[in-house]
């Protein structure tokens, strides 16, 4: 498995294995960037599978994955590695008598401090490094993927820093020198777009922007993900889905809610879309009381149009463009 | 195909997507790759090495087409044409054809290459002739729609249509003697048809070129036009646009006041906390404390006259409000005319576009009475002065048109006293103020800032300034 992909078609099939659709687009983005080693940035609103597309290329390619999940303030203490300052001083304790003995007989106070100095290369070893997500990814035996998540919340010096990590993936500690990386990672970024991200980063990413997904794909997805599920429930809930995306929401439903969505009614063992159940469940993908108003309204109608359509006799296969 | 792809590079470049140079190489590097296999492959390749901003899309794509099979189908486009013309299927089409290659070897005509690749559909001669044609009369510096006419022309002349209209006519003539033949007066007609074709191709691909031109130019073109214009000159659709340009202002201001908080965050070394955070390491300082400082955010009162003389930009300048109203602690927001009334929670409850449209539409106080500023004033000092304090910024946007009501300007003069500072706003040119009923000069003693701002561009400086300040 842990072979890298032979061609685009391979990527389609091997995300499929992991139960993740993709379409070509993604997949020729991901072919490029296992076979150029460059990081791929993906953008997209929230809730489409960018997190996901990074788990599931690890398992793809049988790699481990690690992840740098970013927020506002986060710095290279916590990121890169961290002095373990406590266990240095607890050694310090524990070794009082050894030091003793170095400088046992030393001269003068400068003698002695020569004697501790030449020792000092012990505190500032491997040992008293705590290593964050980067310095793993870079220090690692194995082949892996480094899942740098969200670093539109990161501040800009950090990106700056990353910037420099990710173009020769290799870092400086000033006590140890610089390690290189024994494999380059793969690495992925995502971002939700709060903030534009620098030039300097895009140009050395792969840029690739997924959108919710089409009808047809997302139909796929709910098949996939949620066994069990009725073909047309499946259908009905895309439809719906597809509908509301279209009205001005201030969030608009995520792949994710879409699929919580249609476990809860699979739960609830509701088998067809009505205005009642709607009502009922339309908050597990609707976050804001604004948007619930105006999803019900919209569906009401598309629901009433649906049953008029089934209810004609020459069209009692639902159409899934009754909606617009 | 590589000089292709560069032309292709710089013709997003001059469309206003940003390529470096590193990222052109990327591209290669990636065609190599993947190959030329399928069009959708070299548009996703590409998409993803050169195009990194998400605004940018449309415009590659628009271009990727127009660019990328412009030529091609410009000529599968003429085909078809010609075979609807003549109500032909493929077959029979390429029947013609063939009968068409042997007459005239019968006849013994010679033809040029042009004219050849015309007569037997070359598709591949014909693409390729077209191409070097345009080059050779630099269609590619087409800039405006009436050049169309004359780079048409040079492409004719350069391709030698004249010669080909020449020989056509005789292999029509040649077709048309002797005794009518209703398959050579097919083959006629289809002769015939190929003059027109030819020129409609170079028309089209003219076309075709000044639109590749044209794609992102235009927009930020008008762009530019817009931030220059005054708010009480907009169209629907400007005003569409106008809103766009605003919410990103707001956007970008966010960023920059996040980033300069942060920073800020950064204090100074305190020597007494470290002491104190350090006792547990037997007073060796392992661990530096920082004195964090509380930055106050500023607090913004905004009183915003919604008359019907300020009414465009006091859309715009509620609609600025709105979107900062998470960047400061406190944001209360007035409106009046005579009467004044707090918009607040309006503001807090209801989503952007609706809040605006009911503070304007007269839902909270009488949007059609005669602006009375001092009478305004007058009621804010009564009823709000609590809102004021020493963090305050106040802004007041208004033309000061008072009707020659009583201007109660004292009112600004202990707001002044109060606040951290008082901005007026006038969407009036500044050549206007103090005339008529304008009691602009006598309320500008009492203002700290007191700016023009009629369109974009000043509502952009005097942001800069508040978020300084």
């Amino acid at each position: 498995m842990s072979k890298s992909f032979a061609s685009i078609e391979d990527v389609i099939e091997r995300f499929a294995g992991q139960h993740y659709i993709c379409n070509r687009t993604i997949a020729t983005v991901v072919y490029l960037a296992s076979h150029l080693r460059k990081p791929i940035l993906v953008e997209g609103p929230a809730g489409v599978g960018k997190t996901e597309l990074a788990k599931v290329l690890a398992g793809a390619l049988g790699h481990e994955l690690i992840r740098l999940q970013c927020y506002e303030g986060l710095d290279e203490s916590k990121a890169l590695y961290e002095w373990e300052y406590a266990k240095q001083l607890l050694y310090t304790q524990i070794l009082k008598d050894k030091i003793g003995e170095v400088i046992a007989g030393a001269p003068g106070l400068k003698e002695a401090v020569e004697r501790v100095a030449s020792q000092d290369d012990v505190f500032f070893s491997e040992r008293f490094i705590v290593p964050r997500p980067l310095l793993r990814a870079i220090t690692s035996p194995e082949p892996l993927v480094l899942l740098i998540d969200e670093i539109d919340k990161a501040d800009t010096e950090f990106e700056a820093f990353l910037l420099e990590v990710l173009s020769d993936f290799q870092v400086s500690v000033p006590e140890l020198g610089t390690i290189k990386a024994k494999h380059i990672p793969l690495v992925v970024l995502t971002s939700n777009n709060a903030r534009e991200m620098s030039d300097a980063l895009k140009r050395r990413c792969l840029h690739l922007y997924i959108d919710f997904p089409e009808k047809e794909q997302e139909r796929a997805i709910i098949l996939l993900k949620v066994p069990g599920v009725a073909e047309r429930l499946a259908d009905e809930v895309v439809a719906a889905v597809q509908a509301i995306r279209k009205l001005d929401l201030k969030k608009a439903p995520s792949i994710s809610e879409t699929l919580d969505w249609t476990r809860a009614l699979t739960l609830l063992n509701v088998d067809t879309l009505d205005s009642t159940t709607v009502d009922d469940t339309l908050s597990v993908i609707l976050k804001y009381e604004g948007d619930i108003r105006k999803a019900q309204q919209e569906l009401k109608d598309h629901v009433a149009k649906a049953r008029a359509k089934a209810a004609a006799p020459t069209t009692a296969e639902p159409e899934k463009d009754v909606l617009h | 195909m590589d000089d292709k792809i560069i032309t292709f590079v710089g013709l997003l470049r001059q469309n206003g997507v940003r390529v470096s140079f590193a990222e052109s190489m990327d591209t290669f590097r990636a065609l190599d790759l993947v190959g030329l296999g399928t069009r959708l492959a070299v548009k996703d390749v590409m998409r993803a090495t050169l195009v990194k901003r998400a605004v940018d899309v449309p415009t590659y794509n628009q271009l990727f087409d127009l660019y990328f099979s412009g030529v091609g189908d410009i000529v599968k486009g003429a085909e078809q044409r010609s075979m609807d013309a003549l109500d032909l299927d493929p077959a029979d089409y390429q029947q013609l054809l063939e009968d068409l290659a042997k007459f005239l070897a019968e006849q013994g005509i010679e033809t040029s290459d042009l004219t050849e690749a015309l007569l037997k559909q070359d598709s591949a001669r014909l693409e390729r002739l077209l191409r070097e044609a345009a080059n050779r009369s630099n269609v590619q510096r087409i800039e405006r729609s009436f050049q169309e006419g004359q780079f048409s022309q040079g492409m004719q002349q350069s391709m030698g249509v004249g010669d080909v209209a020449r020989e056509l006519q005789q292999i029509s003539d040649a077709l048309g003697a002797g005794e009518p033949d209703p398959r050579r007066q097919q083959m006629g007609r289809f002769v015939d048809r190929r003059l027109q074709e030819l020129q409609e191709m170079i028309r089209r691909l003219v076309r075709g070129e000044l639109e590749q031109r044209d794609v992102g130019q235009r927009d930020a073109a008008r762009m530019q036009q817009l931030a220059e214009k005054s708010f009480y000159y907009l169209s629907e659709d400007e005003i569409r646009r106008m809103k766009e340009a605003v919410t990103k202002l707001a956007l970008r201001l966010k960023n920059v006041l996040a980033v300069k908080r942060r920073t800020a965050r950064k204090g100074k070394f305190d020597v007494k906390d470290t002491l104190r955070k350090n006792l547990q390491y037997g007073g060796v300082p392992f661990k530096i404390r920082f004195d964090h400082r509380k930055r106050i955010k500023p607090q913004v009162v905004v009183l915003c006259d919604v008359s019907d003389s300020v009414r465009n930009v006091s859309r715009f300048m509620l609609q600025f409000v709105y979107s900062l109203q998470d960047l400061y602690s406190k944001v209360r927001s007035f409106i009046f005319v005579s009467d004044i009334g707090e918009i607040t929670r309006l503001f807090e409850e209801s989503e952007i576009h609706q809040a605006i449209d009911q503070a304007i539409r007269g839902n909270v106080i009488n949007v059609y009475a005669h602006s009375d500023f001092g009478k305004a004033f007058r009621m804010f000092h009564r009823d709000h002065l609590a809102a004021i304090t020493r963090h305050t910024t106040v802004i007041i946007l208004g033309d000061a048109r008072n009707n020659y009501n009583l201007p109660h300007e004292w009112v600004l003069k202990e707001i002044k006293q109060r606040a951290k500072q008082l901005i007026w706003l006038n969407p009036e040119n500044r050549m206007t103020w103090g005339f008529g009923d304008s009691e602009m000069d006598r309320y500008l003693p009492y203002c700290d800032v007191v700016e023009e701002c009629r369109n974009l561009n000043q509502l952009y400086r005097v942001v800069d300034r508040l978020v300084i300040g």
